[in-house]
């Protein structure tokens, strides 16, 4: 028997009543999609296009009009179908009269676990998470990249098989995101599914083997990354020390080859993001900095 | 270590998980913080002797008594009743507005344990509350009686009363303080809570706000204060000497359907504080009265939460 898919949507269509039984809105029309065991689903679209509507029909947390929503199988309607899924909701709260380790010990609890199970399973999430240091401090005081990494871990204390990830660097700096795009890895590797919301088309590119885009409710388009993504009629060439003798003899054969134009040419760029990561965390301090900045001004005045 | 086992559909330990989580919950609001105004009125209570009024004004000491009651227990029951709702309708509105409840209900938990988990939670601190306000009660009480008792049986038997009529005017007074009677009048106000709290967990679960929750809690609550008064003039006052009609007699019915009947919780008090015998019946009665109502608005709760789209 072949394994159910880790999550199947059939022809949803979702319906809001208007207020004071106004006209009814059409948040999502007709979307069809299957994300097989293993693989990070990313959906893609603009605010308001029905991503959020289609994730809660999938965990159950609102009832299609029509179509339906499956999880391993398991219809979402059904509470059975939450035992296999952890949930990251965008900006997430939690009781912020719980430390973080109580977080974590709330949830895995209601997901059934208990005694050295649970114990174990918590310090194995903190240390995931890299919030060993405030296990015992309450979520009150978190940062929201703290609040986003405590959210991961209670989304994967029951060991899921899928996570479904709202958002999941919302508000974060750029070295929190890294960090949760890195353990987004992590279970990417360790076989987990993902399905994913965001609107960070880099990140999205970075992790995803699937990727939908939906937009006003309809999936218009959906596929492989890298099929979507290729330009077919477009070649990239990235050379490192390429001599400018060599890169003379290139544009030479490309001239010469009837049909072939060179559309650009120029440094290869590295993204913004990894600049600041690279400045942010390879300088023992930003101050440090700041004073070599100055002391080299004061050299100019002089 | 995933769990493909199908989740039950009604998990008492789940319910006490949830039930645990909202009594921390509380605890660590500073909630218990309320009971210091009430400590304070029932130890000041204590300095309040109405021994200086003389002649035909003088209180008898056991009317003292049913005085130091009726003032405790209707702090406590006013205390009780709008904790129970203020609590209720700060928890399931507030893990609806930070999508706390997103979290939870993500997890294999059914709608149904969430609900009841957090109203037992709530129970449970009304109980702890009660507790704690009925030792307050029952100490200070124990100090003013002796007392009384101590008064008047120096003062009758300096008058010259015959042992027998003074063990009688002790015992009269020993009636008015901490027994077993009184324990009904501090049960009927806490189980009165406890379907007050009821209320307020249904109307949480169509609501859209914590302040339409407690507005709304509070006119129903004072609704079922006077119903039993508004139901026996719709059905049987005669006022302008004409006997009520069918519209008097369904909006009559309906009260008493739609709203809880609190002056039978009162009845109780009312008599505890005179200590007037209550039977263990008639607590049987209110306690199994209650249960049905918590019982009504449970369900209700979860017809209305079930479906519930956030």
């Amino acid at each position: 028997m072949s394994e159910a898919a880790a999550v199947e949507v059939k022809n949803l269509v979702k319906d809001f009543k208007g207020p004071f039984r106004g006209k009814k809105v059409r948040a999502v029309k007709d979307v069809s999609l299957t994300i097989a065991p293993g693989e990070v689903y990313g959906l893609i679209g603009p605010n308001g296009s029905g991503k959020s509507t289609t994730m809660k029909a999938v965990l159950g947390l609102v009832a299609p009009t029509s179509g339906t929503c499956a999880i391993f199988g398991k219809n979402s309607t059904k509470v059975d179908s939450r035992s296999e899924v952890g949930f990251l909701p965008e900006n997430p709260y939690f009781y912020k009269h719980l430390t973080a380790a109580e977080t974590v010990r709330f949830y895995g609890r209601l997901c059934g676990m208990r005694g050295r199970v649970l114990k174990d399973r918590i310090e194995e999430m903190l240390e995931l998470v890299g919030l060993q240091d405030a296990r015992d401090r309450r979520l009150k005081g978190f940062s929201k990249g703290m609040l986003q990494r405590i959210g991961l871990a209670q989304a994967l204390v029951q060991d899921p098989r899928l996570v479904v990830l709202d958002e999941p660097t919302a508000g974060v700096d750029p070295t929190g995101s890294r960090e949760i795009r890195d353990l987004i890895l992590t279970l990417k590797n360790r076989g987990i599914t993902v399905f994913l919301c965001s609107h960070l088309l880099e990140q999205v590119q970075e992790i995803c083997d699937r990727v939908g885009i939906i937009h006003q409710g309809v999936l218009v388009n959906e596929g492989r990354l890298g099929d979507l993504i290729s330009l077919e009629d477009k070649t990239e060439l990235i050379l490192q020390n390429a001599s400018p003798d060599l890169m003379e003899q290139i544009r030479t054969l490309i001239e010469v080859t009837h049909g072939t134009d060179l559309v650009s040419e120029g440094r290869a760029r590295t993204t913004l993001e990894t600049l600041f990561l690279k400045e942010t965390q390879a300088k023992p301090s930003g101050e440090s900095k700041v004073v070599k900045v100055r002391k080299s001004r004061k050299r100019v005045s002089k | 270590m995933s769990r493909s086992t199908s989740t039950s559909f009604f998990s008492p330990r789940r319910v006490l998980i949830i039930a645990q989580s909202t009594v921390t919950q509380l605890v660590r609001m500073k909630i218990f913080y309320f009971l210091a105004p009430v400590a304070l009125l029932f130890l000041g209570l204590q300095f309040f002797d109405a021994i200086w009024f003389e002649g035909p004004e003088a209180l008898m000491p056991e009317q003292e008594l049913r005085m130091h009651k009726n003032i405790c227990l209707g702090t406590m029951m006013l205390f009780t009743s709008l904790f129970a709702i203020v609590a209720t309708a700060l928890l399931i509105p507030g893990d609806i507005e930070d999508r706390t409840l997103y979290t939870i209900l993500c997890k294999p938990v059914p709608r149904l344990d969430y609900l009841v988990g957090k109203l037992f939670g709530v129970i449970a601190v009304l109980f702890i509350a009660m507790l704690v306000m009925d030792v307050l009660l029952v100490t200070t009480l124990h100090f003013r009686t002796e007392d009384k008792i101590l008064q008047t049986t120096e003062y009758m038997t300096k008058i010259g009363y015959p042992e027998r009529e003074i063990a009688a005017g002790r015992a009269d007074i020993a009636a008015h303080g901490p027994t077993m009677i009184l324990q009904f009048g501090v049960i009927s106000h806490f189980l009165k809570a406890c379907v007050i709290a009821a209320v307020a967990l249904l109307i949480s679960t169509f609501s859209t706000s914590t302040l339409f929750t407690i507005a709304t809690s509070v006119m129903i609550w004072i609704i079922g204060s006077f119903q039993s008064i508004a139901r026996d003039g719709l059905f049987n006052d005669a006022t302008f000497g004409e006997a009520p009609g069918w519209a008097d007699k369904i909006v009559g019915t309906l009260i008493s359907l739609i709203f809880p009947d609190f002056q039978l919780f009162e009845s109780i008090s009312d008599a505890a504080a005179r200590a007037e015998d209550v039977l263990y019946g008639d607590m049987a009665q209110l306690a199994g009265l209650s249960a049905v109502y918590i019982g009504i608005y449970v369900v209700l709760s979860w017809f209305v939460f079930s479906d519930k789209e956030f």
